[in-house]
């Protein structure tokens, strides 16, 4: 195989792997990393094979890439999705990414769920609410059918804008986590 | 004063120790190499390995400053060069600069308190000694 060969090679399967990036992104790069072995190759004397080897993995490079610009974006962000995406990216990186992702779920199914209870109170008011029964906490949020004539709901009305705040916070609270823990991520992803 | 030489006792891991403070410390080595002006990738991995005891992955360092040109903290232009094919140089922006004046102050402040802590253990007094093995306080002081 030729050292030209090698690096059109290299440079290709490097091409594929930043699929998910815009056309001027990718040649962007590409160009780049070109230029970065025939530079290093024509400084140190090593063959453009060995800077190649040096670079490690394209899948590796590109992956390096992409988790960078995606996790960096996610953590600008405060669209639920966007932060998702870039939860799940953490996720594959190790337990500490799992458990963020995890989180990131419950934090907004709560928080998301507590919304919607809130929106639903004066449609459905039997069926939502916080029920206690001998003074004890029971449920909370809707039911079908409605809880039986043992069970107090103590809220009323007060549920809509309890509901409304409690969820607010949680959903404000997960997307503050979630940008944070990206932030810090980002810096413990370089190779050494 | 006396020079404390321990053995380490295993368990832990002060290589990987050491890989996570650098891995924290690169972004802001980056910008620090663009600090007197503008440089490419190959120049600046030269440039930390010279300077700092950071030695990268060559490909490391690409989709780092890729990162921070998109947080606007660099900005990049192509220029032609005598080795026959252009290369992409980077320079601080405006923002990049700020945030590095607010990087170093924080590391320095930091950095600063852990010498003032680590000073004991660094260049013990024959006090530190003893405090530190209290068998030594009774072979000197044997009743």
């Amino acid at each position: 195989m030729t050292a030209e060969f090698e690096i059109d090679n290299y440079l290709d399967a490097l091409r594929l792997h930043l699929g998910p990036l815009t056309i001027a992104e990718r040649e962007e790069i590409v160009r780049e990393i070109e230029a970065h072995v025939r530079d290093a190759a024509e400084q140190s004397g090593a063959s453009l094979g060995t800077v190649v080897a040096r670079l490690g993995p394209a899948k590796s490079l590109a992956s390096q890439y992409r988790d960078g610009l995606l996790i960096g974006k996610a953590s600008r962000s405060i669209s639920p999705l966007v932060l998702l995406r870039g939860a799940l990216r953490l996720a594959t990186k190790g337990a500490s990414g799992i458990l963020v992702f995890f989180l990131a779920v419950f934090g907004y199914a709560l928080g998301g769920g507590l919304v919607l209870t809130a929106l639903v109170k004066p449609i459905l008011p039997a069926n939502t609410g916080m029920w206690f029964h001998d003074r004890q906490f029971a449920s909370f949020g809707v039911q079908f059918p409605p809880p039986e004539s043992h069970m107090h709901e103590v809220l009323g009305w007060w549920y809509i804008p309890l509901a409304l705040t409690a969820g607010s916070l949680t959903l404000l609270f997960t997307t503050w986590a979630i940008r944070r823990s990206l932030r810090v991520s980002r810096r413990w992803q370089a190779r050494l | 004063m006396a020079k404390l030489r321990a053995q380490p006792s295993g368990g832990d891991q002060p290589d990987r120790w050491e890989a996570q403070l650098r891995k924290g410390a690169v972004e802001m080595a980056a910008l620090a190499s663009l600090w007197r002006g503008r440089l490419y990738g190959l120049e600046i991995i030269r440039f930390l390995e010279n300077h700092s005891a950071l030695a990268l992955a060559e490909g490391t360092i690409y989709p780092i400053l890729n990162r921070l040109k998109a947080e606007g903290l660099l900005t990049s232009e192509w220029v032609e060069a005598e080795a026959g094919h252009p290369r992409k140089y980077y320079s601080l922006t405006e923002a990049g600069r700020e945030r590095l004046g607010l990087m170093a102050q924080a590391w320095v402040g930091f950095s600063r308190g852990l010498s003032r802590l680590l000073e004991p253990v660094l260049y013990p007094t024959d006090q530190d000694l003893s405090a530190a093995i209290p068998e030594l306080k009774h072979e000197e002081n044997p009743q």
